[in-house]
């Protein structure tokens, strides 16, 4: 096989890819730039509700006339049952507080395997609210909570009380009722591990699809609280959420640094998920080698389309997003203009969805550049979805200890060479260090010589890490030659880690991310942008370098939905054509 | 009180971070407790006899000592398993490589029984393993095959007085090839005891369904650990949060 290229996941066939360099994927700047895909969590869990028609209806609806209350949901997966618990309490505004040291909210929410008993409800009541001063058990598969959105929700239920519907623009403008602040998975706080949820409830076996399911089902419970509480207020005159806004309705989220170390800390994780998109995309670059289809052509240049309809409907108060967003629209205007001139033209020539990414590279921009990839995936659900189930991947770093100390230096300087380009000397290249805070252990970026805690450090730093153990390394093999990798650790303990997470990634087509994140002018907006586009996320919204907002299954079915024919079209939601109440 | 693996996993390598563990170390000795304690090993007993001894001292690792083709010793200078249990079985592995089965010794090392995590682990990397130890006036005996997921753990009454702080492990393609090079040196007394594998894999089942039981005590033990390479919380630091 040669460089650069790649055999598809399916061995009956035996296509070769084309895919992009680690090089070039693995820049932090290009990893910040992704978007949604076919691929992301929440695309593959609302196909999956949807094929497999989930059965959702609510066993408890106790809220009272201020909608505080318990609700159950039960669910009926195709493989099993499940019951997503609800509290909503009374907040003072005051206390809303969406950042993760809060610690009251109006929401808080459990989803647990099988029914939930009245000595269960009652033992969440007990230990949900509290979050993470709270305990709960291997029942439960997430922990979550939310914040009402002070613009949008009284007005919501007061129009649909006064029998009027929203406005959309101002649904646009903020997109959600509620807002998630955390969901927990993964056995943190007492809960199932993933190992029990991959091999005992194959209905959330993909990464992450527990917690999607979570924020999804606070979507659907935001929507029922508005129309309930309008009907409570004014039985008479109070009409229901229209579907078309239902459907716009998304969650907000706000994601803050606490993200980042998961994306250095699971380098295997993330390197598969990304091999997986590379794969999609080299993928549907092969398949228009032989030439594509008008009916192809025209559906890109739609969803071109949409995706700047959808731009101009974004909200920020930050000038790079800002700037970002125009120079998008304005780069996709392009292309709309040249899938409209030339379409006649491309559906006869080979390799088109190649050339056009080349040229994408050769004059736009990073971000630009993405969405084309990620429009370009979006054409060709048969030839790309399979891979949905390949987003997983046993994470184990290992020395291979009979490697020769000069084979392990070639490998740091061809896999690593970014980290080796880095000149450590400079002030800025340390200038940045990652710590945990007292305040829930959340992860905080100090700066070094100004801030406390650097002798706390985490070691996040991979690039700076790999220089000290190349020079290490080094050193060792001009003292002693043709010695081992055991060898070296033996006479080098503390270089154990780094030796194996190198040798493990090395193994790996695409590796860590190339970025020193210990630099004082480090993005970690990068690393959260990265995640979140793998979630599924829309609408970036970045209040600082160091926190993003965003929304949640905006544009998604309903539950209502679930069973019908689903053409999976929903990212890059517009505003849907509706007139204001 | 009960915790997941996940989350057990996530505050002992902090814990052992604290005790001034490096990454790589503080991964592996965390992993080696947690199997232990899954599968019934009484790994939670076992961490509080090593903390005894790791809250007292810096982290130290073993010494080479003596090496041939084949055959190792190192001098554990009195630390933990947890700190020397990975390079002496990455540097047996390493041996095998060269050579058909090899030997290794740790003299003068504690908490020995953590070391059967690191030889499973191992084993799925194609290698069969045989280690035994003194403990008190039996011997405890370990082996695994090749790519297996568990091994045979067996007591024996002692025919051979060695040294009451050494683990002895031998590493070959497979146990019989082990057994034809080492045989001299795996001669065991009476059989005692014999912990049926599926006992462990029983204790694995519910400690991943249910959730593992941890006493309070040994939990804000951690905890109080963990703290300590927590950083004070400041309006400065806040604002390193994104506030």
């Amino acid at each position: 096989m040669r460089k650069g290229s790649y055999q598809t996941h399916n061995s009956d066939d035996l296509t070769v890819l084309q895919m992009r360099p680690a090089s070039q994927v693995m820049q932090l700047e290009r990893l910040g730039s992704f978007h949604q895909s076919r691929l992301s969590f929440m695309r593959t869990l609302v196909r999956r509700m949807v094929a497999e028609n989930w059965q959702i209806s609510s066993s408890v609806f106790d809220l009272d006339e201020h909608g505080y209350g318990t609700v159950v949901y039960q669910v009926e997966a195709k493989y099993g049952t499940f019951s997503y618990v609800l509290f909503s309490h009374h907040l003072d505004p005051e206390n809303r507080n969406d950042r993760v040291i809060a610690d009251q909210w109006d929401l808080t929410m459990a989803l647990c395997e099988g029914t939930v008993d009245t000595e269960q409800l009652d033992f969440l009541r007990n230990n949900v609210p509290k979050q993470e001063a709270g305990r709960v058990d291997s029942r439960v598969l997430v922990l979550s909570r939310a914040n009402r959105s002070a613009r949008t929700f009284e007005y919501v239920v007061n129009e649909l009380a006064h029998g009027h519907q929203p406005n959309v623009d101002l649904i646009a403008e903020v997109g959600y009722l509620y807002r998630t602040t955390a969901a927990y998975g993964s056995g943190k706080l007492g809960m199932a591990d993933w190992e029990k949820v991959w091999t005992k409830h194959r209905d959330f076996a993909r990464p992450f699809a527990a917690e999607m399911f979570t924020c999804y089902m606070l979507r659907h419970f935001s929507m029922q609280q508005a129309d309930y509480l309008a009907s409570q207020r004014a039985p008479k005159s109070a009409v229901v959420l229209h579907e078309d806004i239902k459907r716009y309705i998304g969650i907000g989220n706000s994601t803050g640094l606490g993200m980042a170390p998961f994306l250095i800390n699971h380098p295997l994780l993330i390197n598969q998920w990304i091999e997986m998109r590379e794969t999609a995309l080299a993928t549907v670059v092969d398949a228009s080698a032989a030439g594509v289809d008008e009916a192809t052509l025209a559906r890109l240049d739609t969803a071109t389309q949409r995706v700047i309809q959808h731009l101009s409907e974004i909200v920020t108060a930050d000038e790079r997003q800002s700037n970002a967003n125009v120079l998008l629209r304005e780069e996709l205007q392009l292309l709309h203009l040249w899938l409209q001139e030339q379409g006649a033209v491309l559906a006869s020539s080979h390799h088109v969805w190649a050339s056009l990414i080349q040229y994408a590279e050769q004059h736009w921009c990073i971000e630009t550049q993405e969405v084309i990839n990620t429009l370009l995936i979006e054409l060709y659900p048969a030839l790309v979805d399979g891979l949905e189930e390949h987003m997983w991947v046993d994470e184990s770093h290992e020395v291979t200890p009979e490697m020769e100390v000069a084979e392990l230096l070639e490998v740091i300087e061809d896999k690593y060479d970014w980290a080796l380009a880095i000149d450590f000397s400079k002030c800025e290249s340390m200038g940045a260090f990652w710590y945990r805070s007292e305040e829930k252990m959340e992860p905080r970026l100090g700066q070094t010589n100004i801030d406390m805690g650097i002798e706390k450090e985490m070691p996040l730093g991979i690039g700076r890490r790999v220089r000290e153990c190349y020079d290490r390394i080094y050193d060792y093999n001009q003292d002693r030659p043709k010695q081992n990798v055991a060898h070296f650790i033996m006479h080098n303990p503390t270089y154990s880690g780094i030796v194996a997470r190198i040798q493990t990634m090395a193994q790996s087509r695409y590796g860590d991310i190339r970025e020193n994140l210990v630099h004082t002018d480090v993005m970690p907006i990068h690393l959260l942008r990265c995640k979140l586009s793998f979630f599924g996320v829309s609408k970036f919204d970045p209040r600082s370098r160091l926190w993003v907002r965003n929304t949640m299954f905006q544009g998604a079915p309903l539950i209502s939905d679930f069973g019908k024919l689903l053409s999976d079209d929903w990212q890059f939601p517009v505003k849907p054509a509706l007139k204001s109440g | 009180m009960k915790v997941s693996k996940n989350e057990l996993t996530a505050s002992l390598k902090k814990a052992f971070e604290a005790l001034g563990f490096q990454p790589g170390d503080y991964y592996d000795a965390a992993d080696m407790v947690v199997w232990l304690e899954t599968h019934g090993f009484d790994g939670f007993d076992r961490l509080l006899a090593a903390l005894a001894y790791l809250n007292t001292t810096a982290p130290i690792h073993a010494d080479l000592v003596q090496e041939d083709a084949h055959n190792s010793v190192l001098d554990g200078r009195g630390t933990s398993v947890l700190l020397c249990g990975s390079e002496a079985v990455d540097l047996i592995r390493s041996q095998v490589i060269q050579g058909s089965s090899a030997g290794l010794e740790i003299i003068n090392c504690y908490n020995r029984t953590f070391i059967i995590e690191r030889l499973v682990k191992a084993a799925r990397r194609n290698f069969a393993f045989i280690a035994y130890w003194r403990q008190l006036d039996y011997c405890v005996k370990v082996s695994i095959t090749a790519v297996s997921e568990l091994p045979e753990y067996q007591t024996f009454k002692m025919i051979d007085v060695f040294d009451r702080q050494s683990l002895r492990i031998f590493c070959g393609p497979d146990l019989e090839a082990i057994e034809k090079q080492y045989g001299e040196q795996l001669e065991f007394g009476t059989l005692v005891e014999n912990y049926p594998k599926a006992k462990m894999a029983d204790c694995y089942r519910n400690s991943v369904e249910q959730g593992i039981e941890i006493d309070q005590a040994l939990w804000k033990t951690l905890d109080d650990l963990v703290a300590k390479i927590l950083v004070e919380s400041t309006a400065d630091s806040r604002a390193g949060a994104g506030d």
